[in-house]
């Protein structure tokens, strides 16, 4: 066998799908986190500095206007920690006090790149023009927050790395109990191409979706194996069923032929010949027709058939040949059912159980014909009080060929009641042979749809 | 009688032709659907015997071609033994009758001499008569010498397919397919049953039989002559 390419299994593809599956959610977490901690950082600046500048105006009103560079100087070495930037010049630009050097005034919320204790830093920074003239910018450094957004990318780097080897091993590890589960099916059904038959899917009997495949397969090969013996068995039976007929025929003209006879004598053996060969042709098309119904090819469509009509007119059909054989036929049929069935193929199979039932039925006997309605069902059987079939023989006898000891020198090729089970089967009813105390009963039961 | 056989396999075709030659009928043959075509439309025939398979134009084509084209000859299909609805095919494309492969040569014989008989496209018949024994289709009274008869449904229908074809043999195999609509065969004799029955009310108690049995091929109904 090809050895699996565990990089083109289905499983593979699949871990890989759901490896891009967690990468996409982190992505997502990431950027919604990255988003809303940005946005919010800003708020925070920005009312910082305005919280700020309100505390140091209220200062100076308390303490007067002339206290104001002192103020920012408190100021300056009160949150020095947090990197705070102030810068107080006079009306003339002059820098009064502050932590940066002097700049042109710049107003309004913006931000701006400054050097700030000897380093070049991104500052978010905020400038007034104060009630004397003199002109104020206060600054809140952003460094913590981009070391923030930093540490979060970092972080869901890390996560995402981590994702990753976890989802290929998961994967990896699901996907291969998953093929060890489908290589032991199809190692099985490599062995049965093989020709070892026998073969069968172990089951782990945990009643997942695997055991109720391994099971359909199982119940296939069942079937199968079915099927392959009774081929075996019906090809062997042909093959018997014939040599015996063919020998008889050979050894009656092989005798004729030696002897010499008359031609009278001639005349005689060929007719007796020709009578054989014609039984021989008669089981031929039997068994060709049954394989035909159980093609179920070339099926005529199904058209109604009232069956009480039917049963009478078979019945009406063959009484007076049960009359010539002692018996008495008659018909119980419930009337007014119609089934949707090939009329053709359902004469023949009553006319074949009505004719088995005559010719092993012995005089001073009454066979009946049944027809009854059973809730949506309908029943046709044909009952007789004759020898009856020994129960361990019931489900022979539907065998092609198959012939009770006590019958085998009556006329017969073996055959009818195998056509009656292949039509049966072809109108999806169901064949069951029963006591009738004493004799036979078969019945068809046939599902309301039929 | 001209009679066209339309048959490829070779050993087929001479034993057809060899039994309808010595039975009098002049027989043609063709040896592909082809031919045969060609030979029906072209010439004049009683009768067309064509195989359903045959190479070139199968036989179903040829008699519905030939159909199409206004001939009415009468034909015989001849059909393999595992056909369940040939014969349906066979007749709804303008077949008379069909026999099955392999055939006794008295079933074929048979059938020929019906088929050759049947009155095409005439006057429909209601009333039959043979010697003294009558009967009407329309009435279903069946009287011999005046005296009336009465029959079951199913041998009405029997004794008025033996007086359709007075004279001529009748295979068991013909009366099933046409008396009973059985297109199998029983393995009960219930043709025979319905026979003897017949031939009890028919002609007990009167000096001459009507009805007779062809040993080997079927029966007869004939008056004595």
């Amino acid at each position: 066998m090809r050895a699996t390419n565990p990089l083109r299994t289905s499983s593979f593809r699949l871990t890989l799908a759901y490896a891009a599956l967690f990468v996409l959610c982190v992505l997502v977490l990431f950027g919604v986190t990255y988003v809303f901690v940005n946005e919010y950082a800003l708020q925070d600046e920005t009312e910082e500095i305005a919280v700020e500048f309100a505390d140091i105006q209220s200062e100076v009103q308390l303490a007067g206007q002339e206290r104001l560079p002192d103020i920012i100087n408190s100021h300056l070495k009160l949150r020095e920690e947090v990197r705070a930037v102030y810068l107080l010049l006079d009306p003339q630009g002059n820098k009064i006090t502050g932590n940066i050097e002097p700049m042109q005034p710049v107003f309004g919320p913006r931000m701006m790149d400054l050097v700030v204790e000897g380093k070049l830093r991104s500052v978010r920074t905020n400038g007034f023009r104060l009630g004397n003239g003199d002109y104020l910018l206060i600054g809140q450094d952003t460094d913590t927050l981009n070391d923030m957004t930093a540490l979060i990318v970092r972080s869901f780097g890390v996560g995402l790395i981590v994702t990753l080897i976890l989802a290929v091993l998961g994967g990896a590890i699901i996907g291969r109990s998953v093929l060890k589960r489908i290589e032991s099916i199809s190692s099985t059904t490599r062995a049965i191409v093989g020709g070892d038959l026998s073969q069968r899917v172990a089951l782990r009997d945990s009643g997942d979706e695997f055991d109720a495949l391994a099971a359909g397969v199982n119940a296939m090969l069942d079937r199968i194996e079915d099927l392959m013996r009774s081929m075996r068995q019906v090809s062997n039976d042909i093959a018997h069923d014939l040599r015996t007929p063919l020998t008889r025929l050979r050894q009656k003209l092989e005798h004729a032929h030696r002897r010499g006879a008359s031609t009278e004598e001639l005349h005689e053996a060929l007719g007796g010949s020709i009578a054989q060969v014609d039984s021989i042709l008669e089981t031929f098309g039997a068994l060709l027709r049954i394989a035909q119904i159980e093609a179920g090819g070339r099926a005529a469509p199904p058209a109604p058939v009232n069956m009480s009509k039917l049963l009478a007119s078979i019945v009406e059909d063959f009484s007076p040949a049960a009359e010539d054989h002692g018996q008495r036929l008659v018909a119980d049929v419930e009337s007014g059912r119609t089934l949707s069935a090939d009329p053709e193929l359902l004469t023949q199979m009553i006319v074949n159980l009505v004719d088995n039932a005559i010719r092993h039925s012995p005089p001073g006997t009454t066979i009946c014909v049944q027809g009854k309605v059973i809730g949506d069902d309908f029943e046709l059987a044909v009952a007789d009080s004759g020898p009856g079939i020994p129960v361990h023989e019931r489900e022979k006898v539907l065998r092609p060929f198959y012939r009770l000891e006590a019958s085998r020198t009556t006329e017969g090729n073996g055959l009818g009641l195998s056509l009656v089970a292949a039509i049966a089967k072809r109108h999806h009813a169901t064949l069951s042979l029963n006591d009738n105390a004493p004799g036979l009963r078969v019945a068809v039961l046939f599902p309301a749809a039929a | 009688m001209r009679i066209l056989v339309v048959e490829d396999d070779a050993e087929t075709a001479a034993y057809l032709i060899g039994g309808l030659e010595e039975e009098g009928y002049a027989v043609t043959h063709a040896g592909d659907g082809r031919d045969g075509l060609f030979l029906a439309t072209t010439e004049n025939f009683d009768l067309l015997i064509i195989d359903r398979m045959l190479p070139e134009l199968d036989g179903l084509t040829l008699v519905k071609t030939l159909r199409a084209s206004g001939n009415e000859t009468s034909v015989l299909f001849l059909t393999t033994m595992s056909g369940i609805d040939d014969r349906v095919t066979g007749l709804n494309a303008g077949g008379d009758d069909y026999l099955v492969k392999p055939f006794a040569f008295s079933e074929l014989l048979a059938r020929v001499k019906a088929l050759a008989r049947r009155p095409r496209g005439t006057h429909v018949e209601t009333h039959f008569k043979v010697g003294d024994l009558e009967l009407d289709l329309l009435t279903r009274v069946v009287k011999r010498s005046g005296h009336e008869i009465a029959l079951q449904p199913r041998e009405f229908r029997l004794l008025e397919y033996l007086m359709r074809h007075a004279g001529e043999v009748v295979t068991r195999t013909m009366l099933l397919d046409n008396v009973w609509n059985y297109h199998f065969d029983p393995r009960t004799n219930v043709v025979e049953s319905h026979l003897s029955r017949l031939r009890t009310k028919v002609d007990k108690g009167y000096s001459s039989e009507l009805i007779h049995t062809v040993r080997g091929a079927g029966y007869c109904l004939r008056a004595r002559d």
